[in-house]
């Protein structure tokens, strides 16, 4: 399998593009906020730079959550620099742990206030997980296939599943691949319940039995491509993979890098000490968007981008080493080999992703 | 396996106010039994209640799940996709050795939408958060792979009304490209106060049964179901001893990109999604021996539907079974798949329930009555909020 990544549009608390992103990988740490509801600390994304892209007066009866899934994929377009195949051949696929969760709850709200017969129909239609396709779809006026999955922690590789899919077997010869959560007062009043808050807002993670996940929200596009063309920059998805471990270690590969999706979560960060292999090459990057269903996405993102700028980028110093893999510490050139984002979840499930330098 | 090959189906389960097993939904079908009923399970604060088609039953009466507590979504599912590998000859558990991938289409089942839980939240007590970890551990493609022990790919498909028939097509590609050996692939959705005060405020609901196709029908009736196909690899029915059903021809998806909730007047993507089913399956409109409409009884949806069979395959019967099941939402397109290989099967397809009187405006009109089909491929379609289409071609034989 080779499927071209073209271009990256990314959306998250490190700020819009890709140029953001770097900047807080070279940092090394993106601002967290305080709420000041007392639901602990979150990376909070702004969709501002949206109204590049779109009309503001288009955007009044779009939620926040497609807002940010639209951004996400408008910039993945200019990045690529290249346009979109007309008619049928470019599909769109985009995945989401929670789906709109605040648009849910604000339909509840109008129930709840209004009474049943009073609901509100806006709300409703755009409450709906695959809304924020539908208006990517209105906006970019794509006639292709289309599928939105939701998966929670493996809706990236399983959607990127079938993006390549469609892409080997012709169905389409474009396919514009994104991921997006949002977060809302109801999220983090759940993750406060479960996890109690967050000390300082600095994510340890594989810092095993220590839960310190700050939840993230944005969305990370790609656009993917069957055929290499003048703006493959980013290298190729080689192989995607997603399923259930057996009880015993993941195969792994000595000469790959590897950017485990441990997000600051315990119970999940145990998983990357019980199935990875010491001594791995390996970083993390989750402290730079938060802790968030889609996050391989943003994993994705940083592998492409390690591919693109030729350097692996360091993990943020806050990720633990405990001795067991071989943290990147310092940015170092890349010289060639694969990176593989993979992602551990509860019930023994397993994600990776394999991206290669073209 | 090239790329279009047909896929074999090896075993179907499927439940539904028409019936708690294939055979029974089956059974109502023929003999025009259905049942529009005020909701049992909710109340809501209508001057008078919208009809809808609940499953009464337990659907999981004569089993017990590994895990107790987990939605009604997902006890549907399970419920569809134990009839599904009984039927196809396996002993569910046993897969050992077998790469077996889960594909299910839904909605509700996968929305973080418990009033009780918010209205608790609101009110700023301290909600049950078993409620939460309930949703959590309640992926639909998930909990039917860890019910019966698989270790191939999940995926669950949200793409509203149009999930289970998107769910098939995309676990048909996993057999084709080798992923798997075998899928599980279908939907499954529950009824809930939310979606059913949602299409009531969209105004897109019947007040009375449902009538798809009438001229005087007025909106839909929510329903709540699951369906379950087997899908195998030819080598996995040879060792496995299974027996083909039916093979999945084709499958084609496509957007309007016109409107978030009303499909596009020309039925743009509709008729791109039912090209690229007829192509990839290399069967011509001649051959199609009936289409298994979406036919939901909304205006938009069953003036745009109606043209583009009219207009695509004008000569082939078509029929919704919405009037026996209602919109059973994600699980629809699986639901009507299921119909579709079962009516192949008997060479029969039932009369449309609710519909009385022609529609001017349609040019066309679905059957009235149980009729005999002599052809062994057929249609079923679905529309989707976000302008979404997916169609699927089923046959009895290879092609």
């Amino acid at each position: 399998m080779e499927i071209y990544i073209n271009g990256i549009g990314v959306v998250g608390g490190f700020g819009a593009g890709t140029k953001d992103l770097i900047t807080c990988l070279d940092n090394g740490s993106s601002p967290v906020k305080a709420s000041d509801k007392g639901l602990g600390y979150t990376f909070p994304a702004d969709t501002s730079r949206l109204e590049d892209f779109v009309q503001k007066r288009a955007l009044r009866r779009i939620d926040r959550f497609s807002q940010l899934a639209i951004l996400g994929a408008y910039l993945a377009l200019q990045d690529a620099g290249m346009p979109l195949l007309a008619g049928k051949r470019t599909g769109l696929i985009v995945c989401s742990g929670y789906g709109a969760s605040q648009t849910t709850f604000s339909f509840l709200d109008s129930l709840i206030n209004d009474g049943d017969a009073c609901a509100s129909p806006t709300l409703f239609s755009n409450s709906v997980h695959n809304s924020a396709a539908g208006h990517i779809t209105i906006l970019l006026k794509l006639g292709g296939p289309c599928l939105t999955v939701s998966q929670f922690e493996m809706s990236v590789p399983s959607a990127l599943m079938s993006a390549c899919q469609w892409l080997s077997e012709g169905r389409v010869d474009q396919v514009l691949f994104g991921a997006v959560d949002e977060y809302c007062d109801v999220l983090g009043y759940c993750w406060k319940r479960f996890f109690g808050e967050a000390a300082d807002g600095t994510m340890r993670p594989l810092s095993h039995g220590l839960q310190s996940a700050v939840p993230g929200e944005g969305s990370a596009f790609f656009l993917l491509s069957r055929d290499k063309t003048d703006h493959s920059r980013y290298g190729y998805v080689a192989d995607v993979r997603t399923g259930r471990m057996k009880d015993r270690e993941i195969d792994v590969s000595e000469d790959a890098l590897y950017i485990l999706g441990a997000d600051g979560h315990k119970g999940c960060d145990a998983l990357y000490g019980h199935f990875i292999p010491w001594g791995i090459h390996a970083a993390c990057y989750s402290p730079i968007y938060g802790s968030l269903p889609i996050g391989t996405a943003f994993d994705m993102a940083v592998a492409a981008l390690c591919i693109r700028e030729k350097r692996i980028f360091s993990s943020p110093e806050s990720v633990a080493d405990q001795g067991r893999y071989k943290i990147v510490r310092q940015a170092s050139p890349m010289t060639g080999g694969s990176i593989i984002c993979l992602k551990l979840a509860k019930d023994h499930e397993f994600g990776m992703i394999t991206l290669m330098p073209i | 396996m090239r790329k279009n090959a047909p896929v074999a189906i090896t075993g179907i389960g499927c439940l539904s106010a028409a019936g708690m097993s294939m055979k029974e939904n089956m059974a109502s079908l023929y003999t025009g039994k259905r049942r529009a009923a005020p909701p049992v399970r909710f109340s809501s604060g209508h001057p008078a209640p919208y009809p809808v088609f609940e499953v009464l039953d337990d659907p999981l009466s004569e089993y017990s799940p590994q895990h107790i507590d987990i939605s009604r979504t997902c006890r549907l599912g399970i419920a569809a996709a134990l009839e599904a590998l009984r039927d196809a000859g396996l002993d569910p558990g046993q897969t050992t050795g077998l790469k077996v991938g889960v594909c299910m289409g839904t909605t509700v089942g996968s929305a973080m939408n418990n009033e009780e839980f918010y209205r608790d939240y609101r009110n700023g007590m301290h909600p049950d958060m078993k409620i939460i970890e309930r949703f959590l551990a309640g992926n639909p493609a998930s909990v039917i792979a860890r019910e019966f022990r698989l270790n191939g790919p999940c995926q669950t498909v949200v793409n509203a009304c149009s999930s289970g028939t998107d769910a098939i097509g995309v676990g048909a590609s996993w057999i084709r490209s080798g992923i798997c050996d075998m899928v599980i692939a279908g939907g499954a959705d529950e009824l809930c106060r939310v979606t059913y005060n949602g299409f009531i405020s969209l105004m897109i609901a019947d007040s009375s049964p449902c009538r798809p196709f009438d001229r005087d029908r007025k909106g839909l009736n929510l329903g709540e179901g699951a369906a379950v196909l087997i899908l195998a690899a030819d080598r996995v029915i040879k060792e496995e001893k299974m027996k083909a059903r039916a093979f999945v021809l084709g499958y084609g998806s496509a957007s309007d990109g016109y409107h978030l909730t009303a499909p596009s007047p020309e039925g743009k993507g509709l008729r791109n999604a039912m090209t690229d089913a007829l192509m990839e399956s290399g069967k011509a409109a001649g051959d199609i021996a009936f289409i298994n409409a979406h036919g939901t009884a909304t205006r938009d949806n069953d003036r745009t539907e109606a043209m583009v069979l009219r207009e695509m395959l004008h000569e082939a019967p078509f029929f919704s079974t919405k009037g026996y099941t209602g919109h059973a939402l994600g699980a629809a397109g699986a639901i009507e798949a299921a119909f579709t290989v079962a009516c192949l099967e008997s060479g029969m397809i039932p009369a449309n329930a609710g519909f009385i009187s022609p529609d001017p405006e349609l040019g066309i009109s679905p059957v009235v009555e149980n009729t005999r089909i002599s052809q062994g491929v057929a249609i079923s379609d679905s529309l989707a909020f976000g302008g979404h289409n997916a169609v699927l071609v089923l046959g009895l034989d290879r092609g």
